[in-house]
């Protein structure tokens, strides 16, 4: 649970100086006047605001040191700081103090200050102590874009600024004297182009045609043609994927899989495909259901929210675990939208930047003021059969009614009044309840009920342990009693029991006044129609929960309880009733139906329909066609052998009427609950009421209403008065194309979050983003094509001391792929990829050791077809307690929480997967075949192998290494056939040396650094 | 203007991935030394490079290697290590509302529960005269190197959130392990296996591999699962048809093309390459020669129980059958790993979630854990070993003094999950043997001395690495990470 924030003890301060020597220039800049932002905030940041900052509860000596009118106040020792006299300043007597009792930070805080910290903040004080906004909370302001100034010996690169992002970079790099690198060559821009763009390798066609193009716009037109690629969507769509923490099972122990969660992944492919507009896009996912008219994909999109975890473990405390769900829902929309660490507020006030605790739940309250809901989205498939198979369902209940017509045909008037006059009927009339509200004293247990047209409802099977139904019904005003009818329909038991029955322990009622006090009504009387003990029906009403009503003897037929109030009931304006019904160990009802009567008591627990009652009840003469038909057929259900049996055959068949069984997707919907703060985080200890509200110190939100909604908060995201979300979401972009955002920290954007490198290129590519309708693919591309993006991504001497991290892009950055694109490309280039786009999650085979690591070893895991098994990786499905081992290994996030930035590891056991995985094998197979297809020579086939594989010729001392490596390989194989076979997979009739020589090639150049390097 | 600092970035890049020989012009050492000046754990300069290079700890450590043993699902502590004897008194009979008044249970029905006394027989074990049950014969025999601490408690009453509390230190998925902790902080003495290794017996556990994850820490500080079965490792043996031979052949081929690349392009992080590649290829002979026992002594196999006969048992809570044997061999195999350099290794085993039956299947989990473990105790011991290893037993929480009465039971048999008040114990690595920390009451239902949060748990253990919980902390999404999230103490009753 987050708490507080522990103290940051990193020598942060040492290193600083260890840079500041490696870029000495900019050192010298920085002597000029102070800036709040780049010089002063970082140090109260670091070390000051933790107790003198945003956080009420943790201040300390009341004073702040983040807001300057009270910085300037007099507090109890002095004014901390006096514009113009740092001599006059407590702050900087404080700072300076060599007495342990008075040094600021505190000797406990475990933080100094440098002396140049310290000169730094006289500096200031002196020079009138001016506060600035945090950069990131200050509005977007395009800067001009820079004129290619002429620095000392870069005249030749003005003419290699292509786009204003160019400029830009250039100034920066002008200032630092440093030279930004030529143009890639043209095979490597193709392939970071296409890996970038689409996660993929291009095809040596594509790498072809591009080389040999020499139009001046022969790379846009590239880039056109990636945009324009659905991959496209499969690729960025990923990225997004992170951010949403997709995964296909719940997490937590039972981790029951979803097997709908793709729904949400096909909306965010298609999406990119379409390059839906980023403020759209937004509010589809953060509000789509309450958008006016929404559709169904509208809906679908709310699927964002719904990739929180699930704890379905018995005996968890279900509301403590929805709230953690609202909780990360708030904390995510926070990191994804602002890049601000909001969830920080969760248990108090944050310490660094402006979010109060209230604040905290006032963006929860949006959240909190949603519910988890499935909707059906049945497939053109599922559809289809459904109308084929009623269609056979309808033909052959025609051809059973048709003997039941003919045998009522002959039901004469006179047997039926016969057959009447046995009957006895209770003469109390019976109201049905309708159920207001339905829940059970278990665990997922909502949504085991439906609610039928009839009023009654139907249970879904579940095993018996202590549950209790709590159905909260509107009895009628002075009723008298109750009926509860335990309904057998046709063909299918009464109950869930072993015996199919049921087992009812208790059954009472609860009356929760206005105030909260509840009281407990039990039953005075209650009789059943059967029971499999004589004293069945004294049971239900004993107090005594192991002892019950049981049916075991009659478990095909329904049953029917009436109970009798001691006294009419007589309801408090405002009170909520709830009946209970609590079930032990027999099994519980499948079926069951309430109604009330306010006739004076006995009753009698009669199984007769109301609807015959009614019947019986009205003089023959005054009853309609419908009702003598219903008669006649309810005689032949109950009073005759032969139409008992044709009424049943037909029963049995409705039974079976096809019931289409949509495709669900999970999606958020509208709901309302009162939200309080929750003290030091805990869901049980209720502050303040709060409505819903964005932080005060980001621009202010426009509800529609009286009560702001989800929908209000998705558009002030993306309001163009919003500084953060364009920023933030620009910065993303530029990470997936550079390897590094302009703020390092893309998930921090607040004050003790990195700086920008490039501040005004951030800002002018927000604007940019915004003014041209947020759309994605427009800022790719501006991207792609600048000369910056285009640079070569050779490593530089000249750079590694000054600029280590690449942070003012001289050069292009070369990273690993992510780990779904290093088996993409692997299956590329060996021909094996199915590119299907979109669909259900795939199974490629796992260990089954590994499935057994599950809870209970319960993990079913179905591997796919082996078509299927080759798709993409971001098709794989990812189970939370046992992700793909694959994915795992190449740094693929745990997908708990929104992944902003995946880590780049390089392990051994990655050198492992390349090299022995059955996938891998495969490939190594695959690309075994492509090269032995390619007639020619030795070096012919290698030469090909190694340009299918990276994209490029070898050069001549890589070609003779493969040919050195292919002798001894072939040597080998030709001295052990037999191991030439297995590694073909098994059988071969030829000579295997050959052709598995030519799968050792291939594996060789699968497990190329190039080959998952993104250059 | 000034440009972008990005210090943590540039720590923990340089920490990870910057070699000695890179082409950074900063070298390793240079760095170390400036990096530990100021109190950063300083990669040791001999030590090689990469995610696992060995780092100096804040202060000296006691102990270098941790064998965490893992009991998923709660053992019964007044079954096995805290004597209750009023609990005979009181047997059958109900708790006064008082104390369960604002108590959540998993499955316990409060209102009618009773207390249900252990069958199980204590003696005071050792010079320290330590209490054991009857159910722990050998480990008892070890009292004199165990600290035991019988007042630990949680706030987790539910397994998942519970064992993802004991093992990463938050109810919360996404954290880092203990373990990954660990090797973040240290590296790994080994260069041939991985530096944090997992081992399991029995069934699978509620959080699965959450309880080894690296969380938002690199993948690198994940647990490696060693399999019992097949490739010790994932993809540890060579496709078919490949021989020692080819691979040696291949991985050659494969070094010098990247070389030649790397020449090219002049990117250091190929160089990483060509290592992962080599570890990996050493790994395939080290991970092997690991799990195979052959070399072992009748002695050593014979006092771990790895041919011991398995009771029967009908139900599958404990793991079922071959549990004995695997449960053996993993205590074998991390003394293994432990002597080849691996600094943290979890050996789990699922269930000893007694919630019925419990004098039918607590004495076999018993019966399983006892020998191996204490055989594991006195090897290290006699190896010389034990000083600088730590071996600790966990579990999520303990059980309740109440009989579970869960509806639906046609008996009470069992015990219902206690995060209140329950016993682990550690021995070795500078811990103190024969020391008890903390009391429970007598009925064994709360801490009424000294007690042990699971933060301070950690913290203690962090801290016999010699690794301070509130200087060990990785910043992520905006925020400062700890194990000990913002508290833990460290008990400096249990270590000498």
């Amino acid at each position: 649970m987050v708490k507080a924030f522990p103290a940051m003890r990193f020598p942060h301060f040492a290193l600083t100086l260890l840079l500041a020597v490696a870029l000495s220039p900019v050192l010298a800049q920085a002597a000029g006047t102070v800036d709040f932002n780049r010089d002063i905030r970082p140090i109260l940041a670091e070390n000051c605001t933790h107790c003198h900052g945003p956080d009420e509860k943790d201040r300390k000596g009341k004073l702040r040191l983040d807001v300057r009118d009270d910085a300037l106040k007099e507090h109890e020792s002095g004014v901390p700081i006096v514009p113009g006299k740092p001599e006059a300043s407590e702050l900087i007597a404080r700072v300076c103090s060599s007495d342990r009792d008075d040094v600021m930070p505190p000797p406990k805080a475990n933080k100094t200050l440098k002396p140049e910290q310290k000169e730094l903040l006289k500096k200031w004080i002196a020079e009138g102590a001016e506060y600035r906004l945090h950069w990131a909370f200050d509005a977007v302001k395009a800067p001009p874009v820079p004129e290619p100034a002429k620095a000392a010996g870069a005249a030749d690169l003005v003419e290699w600024a292509r786009s204003p992002i160019d400029r830009f970079i250039l100034a920066r790099l002008n200032q630092e004297g440093i030279t930004p690198s030529p143009e890639v060559d043209r095979r490597t821009l193709a392939r970071r182009l296409s890996l970038d763009l689409l996660g993929l390798p291009p095809t040596p066609d594509e790498v072809e045609t591009f080389v040999s193009d020499s139009a001046p716009d022969a790379y846009e037109r590239l880039v056109d043609r990636m945009l324009a690629s659905p991959h496209f969507g499969e690729r960025w769509g990923r990225h997004w994927l992170d951010l949403a923490r997709y995964a296909d099972s719940d997490g937590y122990e039972k981790d029951l899989a979803r097997p709908y969660a793709y729904l949400f992944r096909d909306w965010v492919i298609t999406a990119f495909n379409r390059d839906l507009p980023f403020n759209e896009f937004t509010i589809e996912q953060i509000a789509g259901d309450l958008l006016p008219d929404a559709t169904e994909q509208q809906k679908v999109a709310t699927g964002f929210h719904r990739q929180t975890l699930t704890n379905r473990e018995g005996g968890v405390d279900k509301e403590e675990f929805r709230c953690k769900a609202t909780v990360d829902r708030t904390s995510t929309t926070g990191t994804v939208w602002l890049g601000l660490s909001v969830g920080c507020a969760e248990c108090h006030s944050h310490k660094f930047d402006p979010i109060s605790h209230q604040e905290f739940y006032q963006l929860y309250s949006f959240f909190n003021n949603a519910s988890e809901r499935d909707i059906p989205e049945p497939t053109a498939q599922e559809l289809a059969e459904h109308q084929a198979s009623t269609e056979v369902w309808q033909k052959k209940l025609t051809e059973l009614e048709q003997p039941l017509q003919v045998y009522l045909a002959q039901i004469t008037p006179e047997r039926l009044g016969e057959w009447e006059s046995t009957l006895k009927l209770p003469a109390e009339h019976w109201q049905v309840l309708p159920p207001a509200r339905l829940a059970a004293i278990m665990e997922g247990a909502e949504e085991q009920f439906t609610a039928q047209k009839d009023g009654s409802i139907i249970a879904r099977p579940r095993d018996a342990v202590r549950t209790r139904y709590r159905i909260a019904v509107a009895p009628p005003r002075g009723a008298t009693g109750f009926r509860l009818e335990a309904l057998a329909d046709a063909g299918k038991n009464v109950g869930s029991g072993k015996d199919a029955g049921f087992g009812l322990s208790e059954f009472y009622a609860t009356i929760e006044l206005p105030g909260g006090e509840t009281k407990r009504v039990n039953f005075a009387r209650a009789a059943v129609d059967f029971a499999d003990d004589p004293k069945g029906a004294e049971r239900i009403i004993d107090d005594d929960r192991t002892t019950h009503w049981t049916v075991k003897k009659q478990a095909k037929t329904s049953h029917v309880a009436v109970f009798e109030l001691a006294q009419p009931l007589d309801l408090p304006e405002g009170a909520r009733f709830e009946l209970h019904a609590e079930f032990f160990t027999e099994g519980v009802m499948s079926h069951f139906r309430i109604s009330a009567t306010t006739d004076a008591a006995p009753f009698t627990p009669d199984l007769t329909p109301d609807a015959i009652r009614e019947i019986v009840h009205t003089p023959a003469d005054n009853r309609t066609e419908a009702q003598w038909k219903k008669l006649t057929r309810y005689f032949a259900e109950i009073a005759d052998d032969e139409g008992r049996k044709l009424n049943e055959a037909v029963l049995v068949h409705q039974a079976t009427k096809p019931v289409l069984k949509p495709t669900m997707a999970p999606v958020m919907a509208a709901d309302t609950r009162s939200t309080h703060i929750h003290i030091r985080g805990d869901f049980l200890q209720k502050g303040d009421e709060v409505q819903p509200g964005t932080p005060a110190f980001l621009p202010p939100l426009q509800p529609r209403g009286p009560k702001a909604d989800r929908l209000d908060l998705a558009r002030w995201l993306v309001s163009s008065e919003n500084p953060l979300t364009p920023r933030v979401r620009v910065n993303h972009i530029w990470r997936h194309l550079f390897g590094r955002g302009l703020v390092a920290t893309e998930n921090d954007f607040g004050t003790r979050g990195d700086k920008p490198s490039h501040p005004e290129l951030l800002d002018w590519l927000a604007e940019d983003f915004r003014e041209h309708g947020w759309s994605q693919k427009r800022l790719i591309k501006e991207i792609v094509l600048s000369a910056t993006y285009r640079q070569s991504s050779n490593w530089r001497d000249d750079l590694a001391q000054r600029d280590p991290l690449n942070v003012l892009l001289a050069r292009q950055g070369r990273f690993r792929l992510e780990a779904e694109a290093v088996r993409d490309v692997n299956l590329a280039v060996s021909g094996l990829l199915n590119p299907k786009i979109g669909g259900p999650s795939i199974k490629p085979p796992l260990p089954p050791d590994l499935a057994a690591l599950s809870y209970a070893g319960g993990l079913k895991w179905t591997e796919s077809s082996a078509d299927e098994q080759h798709r993409r990786g971001l098709y794989i499905h990812f189970q939370r307690t046992v992700p793909f081992p694959m994915l795992v290994t190449f740094d693929a996030p745990e997908s708990n929480v929104a992944c902003t930035r995946r880590e780049r590891s390089n392990t051994p056991l990655q050198a492992l997967t390349l090299l022995n995985d059955s996938t891998a094998v495969e490939c190594a197979r695959g690309l075994g075949r492509r090269i032995a297809l390619q007639t020619g020579t030795t070096p012919d086939q290698l030469r090909y192998g190694f340009e299918l594989v990276l994209g490029r010729p070898p050069q001549p001392a890589e070609l003779a290494r493969l040919q050195q490596y292919c002798d001894q390989q072939s040597q080998a194989f030709r001295s052990d056939p037999e191991a030439a076979r297995k590694l073909l997979g098994g059988k071969y009739d030829g000579d295997p040396a050959g052709p598995a020589t030519l799968v050792a090639i291939g594996r060789v150049l699968l497990n190329l650094d190039e080959l998952i390097t993104r250059p | 203007m000034k440009p972008d600092l990005d210090l943590h970035e540039w720590v923990n890049r340089t920490r990870r991935d910057f070699l000695t020989t890179s082409a950074s012009g900063i070298g390793g050492l240079a760095l170390a030394s400036i990096l530990g000046k100021n109190g950063f754990l300083a990669p040791r300069a001999e030590a090689g490079t990469g995610p696992m290079m060995v780092h100096v700890p804040h202060f000296p450590a006691k102990a270098k290697a941790c064998i965490c043993i893992y009991m998923e699902g709660g053992p019964s502590q007044m079954d096995l290590f805290d004597p209750k004897p009023k609990l005979l008194e009181l047997d059958g009979q109900k708790l006064p509302e008082s104390m369960t008044k604002n108590v959540r249970f998993a499955f316990l029905q409060k209102d009618t529960a009773r207390i249900l006394a252990s069958h199980r027989k204590f003696e005071r074990r050792g010079q320290s005269g330590m209490e054991f049950s009857d159910l722990l014969p050998n480990l008892a025999t070890c009292a004199d190197d165990i600290c035991m601490i019988r007042s630990m408690h949680t706030e987790q009453f539910n397994h998942h959130p519970g064992q993802i509390m004991m093992n990463c230190g938050s109810p919360l998925m996404g954290r880092p392990s203990m373990g990954a902790w660990v090797t973040y902080g240290l590296g790994s003495e080994s260069d041939n296996l991985p530096g944090y290794v997992v081992l399991t017996a029995g069934r699978g556990t509620s959080a699965g591999a959450q309880n080894w994850a690296s969380g938002f820490l690199p993948t690198s500080y994940a647990g490696v699962l060693f399999r019992s079965q097949g490739d010790p490792v994932q993809n540890l043996s060579n496709p078919p048809g490949v021989t020692a031979e080819m691979q040696h052949y291949g991985i050659d081929a494969i070094k010098d093309l990247n070389s030649l690349h790397q020449k090219a392009v002049g990117d250091p992080e190929i160089a990483s390459r060509i290592a992962s590649y080599e570890l990996a290829f050493r790994m395939q002979s080290s991970a092997p020669e690991l799990m195979d026992i052959t070399g072992e002594s009748e002695e050593t196999k014979q006092a771990y129980g790895l041919e011991r006969e398995e009771p029967t048992i009908k139900a599958a809570r404990g793991g079922g059958t071959g549990s004995y044997k695997s449960f053996a061999k993993n205590c074998l195999l991390a003394r293994r790993l432990v002597e080849r350099g691996v600094r943290f290794v979890n050996i789990f085993h699922a269930s000893w979630d007694h919630h019925s039956n419990l004098d039918v299947e607590l004495p076999w989990n018993a019966g399983m854990a006892d020998q191996p473990i204490a055989a594991l105790l006195k090897d290290l011991k006699q190896r010389g070993l034990l000083d600088s290893t730590m071996v600790v037993w966990l579990s999520e929480f303990g059980r309740t003094p109440l009989g579970e009465n869960r509806p639906g039971y046609a008996k009470v048999t069992g015990r219902d999950h206690h995060p209140f008040a329950f016993t682990l114990w550690m021995a070795g690595g500078g811990v103190k043997g024969g020391t008890v920390i903390g009391e429970t009451d007598d009925l064994g239902w709360g801490v009424v001395k000294d007690p042990v949060h699971v933060h301070d748990l950690h913290a203690t253990i962090l801290h016999q690495f010699g690794l301070d919980h509130e200087r060990l902390i990785y910043r992520f999404q905006g925020r400062d990470f700890r194990l000990t999230d913002i508290a833990g103490k460290v008990v400096k009753a249990a270590i000498s």
